[in-house]
């Protein structure tokens, strides 16, 4: 096997991972809210994709968009009617009350889709570029995790609401005062959030088989990239999901598979004591 | 209130106490601590659905006969949400509080070891369902009794087909999931193999938490093997048999443990599970006539097929067969007593609908004629042993 062939298997992974970290840095970064109900938002996102398929032969690549939409709703009207009303307590509040809406939320799931593993057959073919084989449908994976991590750069630093979110995150009071609705901002963060959680889920369920049982996975992937990118910022996803990506697949392939997942700890214990900030994060969101 | 009646009182009350004793005394509980949430949400349900099919036979029958009276028996399930910690707390529960007389062990050789060390320490016999590794069963466990036979029995037949079948396939690639049931079916592949004469190119064991495994297949892809056997529950499964295909990677025999055997494997992988060859502890094709609530594998079949719409696999299977062997050993003893139906236990020798059970020295099933099956035309097609056979082995497309 040679390198061109690591890289490239880093790479679609790694862009997947990106997408799956964008939403839950947003949040973090933005409202100090540790959203342990990440990984079971891409779950929901990835079996609406899957049962929009099965039943109504929609397209994954299609679905991304009505599913991000759904997650959307569904992440604003939680923090708008639950996580507000805690928000400005100490982290471990918000953590324990996500982790318990995680818990309910995930029981649903196992009881409306039990934990079988289904998978979207896509299936699309490969393309081989001189011993290096691309899986299609890995790569429109990675083309629209990547897209949609760029559209969510484009809406923080061009909209009226991107900047809004921004100042928010600054400073709150001083946005308070400048007229900016806090508590809306929050919810339409959170539901952005969500949005890239349900995004993601559509795109996981073209490369992953979907089951409930990996959403505690998810969510450990999104610590890890958080931290090695750097908080807050969509570049600090992008980078940290790449990174893990690219790391993980050289440890795979210089020692074993069991490496992989410890090089992506020992990376970022690393990197919590010489760069807290992350590699492209800001200084006061470590 | 005089004399008289505070005496027809208390007797009164003297009576209910025993008449509640009696009836306490007249149900066997058995408890089960079950994965019914979780990553083992599957497969624990499966058991409950097993149980639930045992119980209402048993029951219908008025219970258990003991030494000439019938018990009833009522089964104590908790979920453990597939938390080691949780399964090994419950199991306590379930013995100090709940007072089970029996107990039955959770899914997998894991867990099985977790509750089987509690019941251990109690004195209370456990019935493992779904364990076949001999790291469980080697602990000196007195307690503990499996029907399942050992793993190192399916993969010599394993092997023996193959090499019969494809004997060009001499080159073997091994990944397997370092978690005890896989691993343990890797090892003892690797072992089973190198004592066939066969070589073995590469043994490599992913993790619990990998989410993908693009590396270790590619690094396959990289050995050309002409045999490439894969462990690990059906998720893994799935995603490795889809990621191979991504990859490119292809042997004439590719086997996975246990994918096939489960209904969700061929039917989310759909073509792509075609030629794959797996082991089995049990097989619906295999006819037995038994003395047990059902008395054959027809009236156990047909049962199941009614009640849950697909076929039953061995988990199924093993689990009802695990009520059975408890059922016999406490009609054998005559007594619930935990001890006396444990001894019951280790000197019983019965045929089932689920075939022979007779517990080795270490509580394992023995050894028998295990399944081996691949999918041709999107089916399990058994192919081995002979009494059963229903198609021969064909190489991977």
């Amino acid at each position: 096997m040679d390198y061109g062939q690591v890289v490239a298997n880093g790479l679609m992974i790694g862009a997947v991972y990106a997408c799956i970290a964008v939403g839950f840095s947003l949040v973090w970064g933005v409202l100090n809210v540790i959203n342990m109900m990440h990984g079971s938002f891409i779950m929901l996102g990835g079996y609406l994709t899957f049962f929009a398929w099965l039943h109504l032969k929609v397209s994954p690549i299609v679905s991304v968009v009505p599913v991000a939409a759904i997650l959307f709703v569904v992440g604003y009207l939680i923090q708008y009617l639950m996580i507000n009303r805690v928000v400005m307590q100490p982290v471990l509040t918000t953590l324990t009350l996500t982790f318990g809406l995680d818990m309910i939320l995930y029981n649903f799931m196992n009881l409306w889709f039990t934990a079988t593993p289904r998978r979207v057959v896509l299936d699309l073919g490969r393309l081989d570029l001189g011993g290096v084989i691309l899986p299609l449908d890995r790569v429109v994976a990675m083309g629209l995790a990547l897209l949609l991590t760029g559209l969510l750069y484009t809406v923080m630093r061009t909209s009226r609401i991107g900047r809004a979110i921004v100042a928010v995150r600054m400073d709150r009071d001083a946005a308070a005062l400048m007229g900016i609705r806090v508590n809306k901002v929050y919810a339409i963060t959170f539901g952005i959030g969500a949005l890239m959680a349900g995004a993601c889920g559509a795109l996981v369920a073209v490369v992953f088989p979907i089951t409930t049982s990996v959403t505690g996975l998810f969510l450990g992937k999104a610590f890890v990239i958080c931290v090695i990118g750097g908080l807050g910022s969509v570049p600090g996803a992008l980078v940290g999901g790449l990174a893990l990506g690219l790391i993980e697949a050289f440890a795979g392939f210089w020692f074993s598979p069991q490496t992989a997942i410890l090089a992506g700890f020992v990376i970022m214990l690393v990197l919590l004591v010489v760069r807290p900030t992350g590699l492209v994060g800001r200084r006061g969101y470590e | 209130m005089n004399v008289k009646s505070i005496f027809g009182l208390a007797a009164a009350l003297v009576c209910g106490a025993l008449a509640t004793g009696l009836a306490q005394a007249q149900t066997i509980k058995i408890g089960a601590p079950l994965a019914l949430t979780g990553g083992l949400a599957d497969e624990g349900k499966k058991q409950a659905i097993a149980y639930d099919m045992w119980l209402k036979r048993i029951n219908a029958q008025g219970g258990i006969n003991v030494g000439g009276k019938k018990m009833r028996v009522e089964l104590v399930q908790y979920d453990y949400q597939t938390q080691e910690q949780r399964a090994q707390q419950l199991a306590e529960k379930l013995i100090v509080d709940d007072k089970v007389d029996f107990l039955l062990a959770p899914f997998g050789s894991g867990h099985t070891k977790v509750v089987a060390g509690v019941a251990e320490r109690y004195g209370v016999p456990v019935m493992a369902t779904s364990a076949s590794s001999d790291v469980i069963f080697n602990q000196g466990y007195k307690f503990l009794f499996g029907t399942l036979a050992p793993n190192s029995g399916s993969v010599e037949n394993l092997i023996a087909v193959v090499t019969k079948g494809i004997p060009s396939a001499k080159r073997i690639a091994i990944l397997g999931r370092e978690d005890v049931f896989p691993k343990a079916m890797a090892t003892v592949m690797s072992d089973a193999a190198k004592k066939a004469g066969l070589e073995i190119i590469s043994l490599e064991y992913y993790p619990v938490g990998a989410l993908d495994l693009a590396t270790p297949i590619a690094k396959i892809r990289s050995l050309k093997p002409d045999w490439i056997y894969i462990t690990g529950y059906s998720k893994d499964l799935v995603l490795a048999k889809k990621q191979m295909a991504d990859l490119n990677v292809k042997a004439p025999v590719v086997t996975m443990i246990t994918g096939p055997v489960y209904r969700e494997f061929i039917d989310s992988l759909g073509p792509l599970a075609e030629g794959v060859t797996s082991a089995s502890w049990w097989h619906h094709s295999a006819q037995f006539k038994g003395d047990d609530p059902w008395g054959s594998t027809k009236a156990f079949y047909d049962e199941f097929v009614a009640r849950e719409k697909s076929d039953p696999d061995y988990v199924h299977a093993a689990a009802a067969a695990a009520l059975v062997a408890l059922q016999k050993a406490i009609e054998k003893a005559g007594t619930i007593d935990k001890a006396k139906v444990r001894d019951a236990l280790a000197s019983l020798d019965i045929m089932t609908f689920y075939g022979p059970i007779k517990f080795s020295a270490n509580g394992m099933n023995g050894g028998r004629d295990l399944p081996i099956i691949q999918v041709q035309g999107g089916k399990p097609v058994v192919l081995h042993p002979e009494s059963i056979k229903q198609g021969t082995l064909k190489p991977v497309q």
